[in-house]
């Protein structure tokens, strides 16, 4: 029957008890019944709203009739198109809660609410409730809408907070994943750094050595060590720790020509070591 | 564009007009070889030929050809091409790792040029062409003006822009192969801008000139591995820039929520990485995939991996399938990853890479990806039939294609600027003590990108958007969940000034309304 969501466009008025009368004219119409407020409103009785309805419904419905036309079909002497104006107004809004409310549905309770209140007001125009007050069937619209909207704040505020869980959950499986990374990295660069600054100190002490025999010494007296003892004092020498370069912000052992302390001092070692030819039987026994 | 072949004049005249380029688009070869043939050699500096004014085309230089108009595809072949040359002779090739000084033979191609808008050479023009060039560009006006403050690294007190303006006559210089002045206005430059200090847009031509110098000086990082230290530099950096920006993880988690939607259902999910970076975003997505799977008490699917990587990722590469694995494993997840190198794809297209009956692909993808392997695997992308194909762009938008080489450095310039403001506002909202960590991030995670988005802008690859629609691509609309999640990001970050702005299909992440990475969900 109805078309689909439209906007209420009408003349800036809302569903406000906004009509004005002329207290002069209308006091002896039979069908209009009259307040007695200091502002004289129209109010609208059950019979005065199935006029309305009636009328409406011959005119193809809340969004085709217009005041004007409904005010015609209508025929009720004193009716003017201000209240018309307000009271179609009205009558659109519940129509197009209802319609939002089946419409925008996407939980299974909001559907079932709705079918709730669309059966107090779909189609019941018919059989609206005894009270016959106007206001009665504003507030149940409004009612109805804010409703509509609680619920569908509601579900974003479900997904938004489902949302958060989950972002955390990635942004934490992200941090997890760099840190182990880096630490990786930092292990390979530590375990580079060793293997190099080794072969560094051994490459020099080889050097040393092989100047050594150039020079005087019978090679019988130069005291080779074996490749596990070099290895060992390499293993000895070294401790490094993963921390430290997870933590400093100064560069770790840069490159192989950069010498590290702990290169530095394994040479020493190694030095104090080979260059004591007294402690040669130490170097062989262990 | 017609262009007389007359004097300086009517070139600055229609430079002004914003509408010819300068010397025109496509000069006889004959006249390049003719005046500038002879090598730029140490000893006798051609630089005699250029005049004080910046205009580098003396008069008798001119081109007398006009027919440039249906040239322009042609010409993007060439450029391409030339590019090329220019970057092989300059030791810069990804195959040659041999640092040449400078190239003794230039070849008689035509220069880089459009007849899109050209960027003034001159300060003078600089200034009024701005607004004409570039509506964005107004914001780097602005940052310019505060220049004026920051003076210790800055001879020229009144005049800010003079860097700025260097750094496009030298851009300039490559395009006319005048390798002799670049390096002569980079030394100046030097001399200038001796430190990242200052403000964003100075700290951007800090970083900027360090790239076009390192064009000049030879292959350093780009052709080379990463050293062990380097390596756990960039990490560190890396892992500092997701703490303190959204970037990374807006476009991380907006791709990932792309794919993860795609390929919800399949049993086996197959993802195509060309830009793997670390790795650290499949990390989420494999949480998500197994996070899921246990919420419908379903088996997880299996992850395979492809990544496609440059030649000497090698370090990289183990590391990041190491720790992949691990993640894998403590997820229970069957997994497996494969890495594949940029010219084996480029030989081989998607042939160089395994496919199983029965999976479901998604192809993730990057806006450099283009500068360096060209658009044309595009073509080959619909016979693999990928779910979804995801693009980050995170990259300054540029005008017109193809551009001047100055107009991507002018492009580059405040788009980095706005990246550097950006991360400056981490710092000052209590990001932590001392701006040692953005150095470092300046260092290890944008220089980097600096140095290939120059390096590779050379290379008149048409917009990846462009090639996209003409291999009859559509965008894919973003869900809700992507939004709302992008929403809950930055609501994270401490910082103000995000936000999420949808442009068509594709997402963005601006910094007070200017782009600085989009991401996209493209199928066939």
């Amino acid at each position: 029957m109805y078309s689909g969501i439209h906007t209420i466009s009408l003349d800036g008025r809302h569903g406000d008890f906004s009509g004005h009368l002329d207290a002069t004219g209308f006091a002896g119409d039979p069908c209009l019944v009259l307040t007695t407020d200091p502002k004289p409103r129209l109010r609208w009785t059950s019979e005065l709203h199935e006029r309305f309805v009636d009328a409406v419904t011959q005119l193809g419905g809340p969004d085709k009739a217009t005041p004007k036309t409904i005010l015609r079909t209508m025929g009720v002497k004193g009716l003017t198109l201000y209240h018309l104006k307000s009271h179609l107004q009205k009558f659109r809004l519940g129509k197009q809660s209802c319609k939002e409310l089946t419409e925008n549905s996407k939980d299974a309770s909001c559907i079932a609410e709705s079918q709730d209140t669309g059966s107090s007001t779909t189609s019941s125009t018919r059989m609206l409730p005894q009270d016959s007050n106007d206001g009665f069937q504003v507030t149940e619209a409004l009612r109805v809408q804010m409703e509509v909207q609680r619920r569908l704040h509601e579900q974003l505020e479900v997904s938004s907070i489902k949302v958060q869980r989950r972002l955390q959950l990635r942004i934490e499986a992200q941090g997890k994943y760099l840190q182990s990374i880096l630490e990786k990295a930092c292990k390979a660069l530590n375990d580079q750094a060793v293997a190099t600054a080794g072969l560094e100190a051994a490459r020099e002490e080889l050097s040393e050595l092989a100047i050594k025999v150039a020079n005087d010494c019978p090679p019988s007296v130069i005291p080779i060590p074996s490749l596990p003892e070099v290895a060992a004092y390499l293993e000895n020498g070294f401790a490094p720790s993963i921390d430290s370069c997870l933590t400093s912000n100064n560069s770790p052992v840069n490159s192989p020509a950069g010498q590290s302390p702990q290169a530095a001092l394994l040479k020493k070692r190694q030095r104090a070591v080979f260059s004591d030819p007294s402690r040669m039987d130490d170097v062989w026994i262990s | 564009m017609k262009l007389p072949s007359s004097n300086i004049n009517n070139i600055k005249q229609q430079v002004s007009s914003g509408g010819g380029a300068i010397g025109g688009n496509r000069y006889e070869p004959k006249s390049v070889l003719d005046v500038r043939r002879s090598p730029p050699s140490p000893i006798t500096g051609k630089s005699s030929e250029f005049h004080s004014s910046g205009v580098v085309f003396p008069e008798d230089q001119l081109p007398n050809n006009n027919n440039n108009n249906n040239n322009i595809e042609h010409g993007m072949i060439h450029q391409f091409e030339e590019w090329d040359s220019l970057m092989k002779e300059l030791g810069l090739h990804d195959d040659s790792s041999k640092s040449a000084a400078y190239p003794l033979d230039l070849p008689d191609l035509p220069p880089i040029h459009t007849e899109a808008n050209a960027p003034a050479t001159t300060a003078m023009l600089f200034h009024s062409e701005f607004e004409n060039l570039n509506p964005n560009l107004n914001s780097a006006l602005d940052f310019m003006g505060q220049d004026d403050e920051d003076d210790e690294n800055n001879n020229s007190n009144g005049n800010g822009f003079d860097f700025v303006d260097e750094l496009i006559r030298i851009a300039e210089c490559f395009e006319t192969r005048s390798i002799q002045l670049a390096q002569v206005i980079l030394a100046r430059l030097n001399q200038r801008l001796r430190a990242p200090n200052g403000k964003a847009l100075q700290r951007a031509a800090y970083y900027f000139k360090e790239a076009l110098q390192s064009l000049l000086t030879g292959p350093t990082r780009p052709t080379q591995s990463s050293s062990s230290s380097e390596i756990v530099h960039s990490i560190k950096a890396f892992k500092t820039f997701s703490n303190v920006s959204p970037i990374p993880m807006f476009s991380d988690f907006t791709a990932n929520q792309a794919m993860l939607e795609a390929v919800d259902g399949a049993m086996i999910v197959h993802v195509i990485d060309f830009d793997i970076g670390l790795g650290g975003h499949w990390a989420s997505f494999m949480k998500e995939i197994a996070e899921k799977a246990e919420v419908r008490k379903v088996h997880s699917p299996a992850v395979r991996i492809t990544a496609v990587v440059p030649e000497e990722y090698e370090t990289e590469s183990k590391l990041i399938r190491d720790n992949l694995w691990q993640f894998a494993r403590g997820l229970k997840l069957r997994f497996d990853i494969e890495f594949v190198s940029f010219p084996t794809f480029e030989y081989l297209s998607f042939k160089s890479i395994k496919f199983i009956d029965g999976e479901k692909t998604a192809v993730l993808l990057n806006s450099t990806v283009f500068h360096r392997i060209g658009a044309g695997f595009i073509n080959d992308l619909r016979r693999i039939s990928p779910h979804v194909i995801v693009c980050v762009d995170g990259e300054p938008l540029t005008g017109a294609e193809p551009s001047f080489f100055r107009q991507t450095v002018i492009d580059g310039l405040e788009f980095y600027s706005t990246l550097l403001e950006s991360l400056e506002a981490a710092n000052v909202g209590g990001g932590g003590g001392g701006s040692d960590w953005m150095r470092k991030i300046e260092t290890f995670v944008l220089l980097p990108k600096i140095t290939a988005a120059v390096e590779a802008s050379g290379r008149q690859a048409p917009s990846w958007r462009e090639v996209f629609g003409r291999a009859g691509m559509r965008a894919m609309e973003m869900s809700q969940f992507a939004e709302f999640q992008a929403d809950c990001l930055l609501r994270r970050v401490q910082v103000r000034g995000f936000h999420v702005a949808k442009r068509q299909a594709e997402m963005v992440l601006c910094w007070h309304d200017r782009p600085l990475v989009s991401t996209s969900a493209w199928r066939f």
